[in-house]
């Protein structure tokens, strides 16, 4: 009889990641910022993976979801200040609040974005985070660009000792997880129609829609559940441990280059890419900053074009091109 | 007094859409013949304003110099970059080219930025003003206008009356059947790239005549998503329709930072950038082939 829990095999190297990064960062001293900072990475890649890699489609403006997360949970947090009986209820709201907001936000770009294909696409996108930017700035919404600072709410609403514990432990815990839950969605949908159909569509649109998929429905549901987990990882990992937020520093578009280096770099549309992209990534950012600090950029820049001409599958598409067949395959996906 | 401002802001608009116009046609040039969209548009621009800083404030020459030798550092980039990368990449799909644009942007600025450091720059050339009844304008800005309209009608000769011109617009029409007529359809490729990108950093001189303190290895940014507007707006495959686009970006911009300036509590400037991201979309939205008919 056929294993019941071998399609679930691809988790196994991702979670065993994740796990190693949580307790690497725990005991080691003076790891955690890094490992936190992975495991940011991890997530941003997981989440963008759902939509770039599943899709084929390239999203420039995909910072502005997670801008628009931490602007969630700020408005949680400050409009909720007067309610102290809520305690911990006041992050769980915000982080409904920054999957709403995300999904709202998706939806009126996808609406007129996913009409689009290919470079269209990527035009209509380019312009988002720009023009969600100067909207917030342009017309004052929630301070307009003097930006949002909650931390004294915070304080008040959990106490000193509990916000200060989530500013520098539990907000770096809750990406984990949210990574995590991010590579759950990516294995379910790979392994649904809903993967298949993104499949038949990145490889043929046009072959796609003959067939009768119906792909712009699969395309907003990939968009949609790409940028609602943006949202949480843009609530957890800058609402709730830097507890102020401002236009120009959410919505910074080098996010977006950072989540396209790591899911190309680690091969998108693969299970485990985004994990490997973002460790590769966050390590060698993390020493170079040291060794070579300001050539960061530079030296990535390069490194993605010699990716896309030389071998655009990824490192894991090649491991997996050269692990077919062996003991080892039904765990890289 | 509101309609003075309004006929001040039109003028100055026609004057900037000219040059908007200009610095765009590149982009639509490698749109309409590789069917590539240059995402780093906006850093070739940059590379630009830079050779026209250091002519004028390095070598101290007229910067009306560093249009040539803008145009020539572009030509380089271009074909460096065609033969590195962009000629492999034409039959991948869009995201490899959309990626590798978009990463080419970003190694530019990166040297640029190790070169001269991140700082804002800027420099002042002062030929004077004309004085219009109801404004003024800065000659430098005047003379960016008219070297725009001048190199627009230049490319409009070239491609109807050189071979290499007609021999781009057939690729254009259609690729194979250019190569069956023996046209060599990969040299069209890479001059045309050569072109678009020697256009797009000699129109970043032509710019610097309107930011007096605005250079930066950054600034690109905002080009790029204005240039994509432009684009749109003229049918994203046409040069010339990318050059009234710009004129009509121009107005619409100064148009409407007058009028966002009357609304109280709100940063006219900032609203200005919001717009011109709607219009984008809705362009797109309802007529993605462009708005401005170009023959």
């Amino acid at each position: 009889m056929k294993n019941r829990l071998r399609p679930y095999y691809p988790l196994l190297p991702v979670f065993a990641a994740y796990l190693v990064l949580f307790l690497v960062g725990r005991n080691v001293t003076g790891m955690w910022q890094l490992a936190a900072t992975l495991v940011f990475y991890c997530a941003l890649g997981q989440a963008f993976n759902i939509f770039l890699g599943m899709t084929g489609y390239v999203d420039f403006g995909y910072v502005a979801f997670l801008g628009i997360g931490t602007y969630g949970m700020a408005t949680a947090i400050t409009g909720l200040a007067g309610y102290p009986q809520l305690g911990l209820g006041i992050v769980a709201i915000g982080f409904i609040l920054a999957i709403v907001m995300a999904t709202l936000l998706s939806m009126a770009v996808g609406a007129v974005a996913l009409r689009l294909r290919g470079a269209y696409f990527a035009i209509a996108t380019i312009g988002v985070n720009e023009g969600f930017r100067y909207l917030i700035e342009g017309a004052n919404l929630w301070n307009g660009s003097s930006g949002m600072i909650f931390t004294a709410q915070l304080n008040e609403i959990l106490g000193r000792d509990l916000s200060s514990r989530i500013m520098t432990f539990w907000a770096d815990v809750m990406v984990l997880f949210i990574a995590a839950a991010a590579a759950v969605v990516t294995l379910l949908y790979m392994k649904s129609k809903i993967g298949y159909a993104l499949t038949a569509l990145r490889e043929d649109e046009d072959a796609a829609k003959v067939m009768g998929i119906n792909v712009t429905k699969y395309k907003i549901i990939a968009f949609i559940t790409s940028a609602s987990f943006a949202g949480t990882v843009g609530a957890a990992s800058w609402a709730l441990k830097t507890p102020y937020v401002f236009p120009p520093e959410v919505f910074e578009i080098h996010y977006t280059i950072e989540a396209i280096i790591i899911v190309m770099l680690g091969g998108a549309g693969t299970m485990l890419g985004p994990v490997v992209g973002a460790l590769i990534y966050g390590i060698s950012k993390y020493y170079l900053s040291i060794f070579l600090p300001g050539f960061q950029l530079f030296i990535f820049a390069l490194v993605i074009i010699f990716i896309i001409v030389m071998f655009p599958e990824g490192v894991v598409g090649v491991i997996k091109g050269k692990t077919r067949n062996t003991a080892i395959a039904p765990y890289i996906m | 007094m509101f309609l003075e401002q309004l006929s001040g802001n039109l003028v100055q608009g026609v004057v900037l859409g000219s040059v908007y116009g200009m610095a765009t046609m590149g982009l639509s040039l490698i749109f309409g013949v590789l069917k590539v969209v240059n995402v780093g548009h906006g850093a070739f621009v940059m590379v630009g304003a830079f050779v026209a800083l250091f002519f004028f404030n390095t070598l101290g020459l007229n910067p009306i110099f560093a249009i040539p030798a803008a145009f020539a550092v572009g030509i380089a980039l271009g074909l460096t970059f065609y033969y590195a990368a962009i000629r492999k990449l034409l039959h991948a799909p869009e995201l490899a080219t959309l990626l590798a644009t978009f990463s080419a942007g970003v190694l530019l600025e990166e040297t640029i930025k190790m070169i001269f450091g991140s700082e804002f720059r800027g420099y002042n050339w002062d030929v004077g003003n004309i004085d219009l009844v109801f404004t003024a304008l800065p000659m430098s800005k005047i003379l960016a206008a008219l070297g725009s309209v001048l190199i627009a009608v230049l490319l409009y000769v070239w491609f109807k009356r050189t071979r290499a011109g007609s021999a781009m617009r057939s690729v254009v029409e259609d690729s194979q059947g250019a190569r069956v007529c023996g046209i060599n359809v990969d040299g069209v490729y890479a001059m045309s790239f050569a072109l678009g990108i020697g256009l797009t950093v000699a129109s970043g001189v032509l710019l610097t005549m309107f930011i007096p303190v605005g250079i930066n290895p950054y600034m690109g940014g905002g080009y790029t998503l204005k240039a994509f507007v432009i684009a749109v707006l003229g049918g994203l495959s046409s040069p010339y329709g990318a050059f009234f686009g710009g004129l009509v970006f121009g107005l619409i911009e100064n148009t409407s930072y007058t009028v966002f300036a009357l609304i109280p509590g709100v940063e006219p400037f900032a609203l200005t950038r919001f717009l011109s991201f709607l219009i984008l979309l809705i362009i797109l939205l309802i007529r993605p082939t462009g708005i401005i008919k170009a023959k």
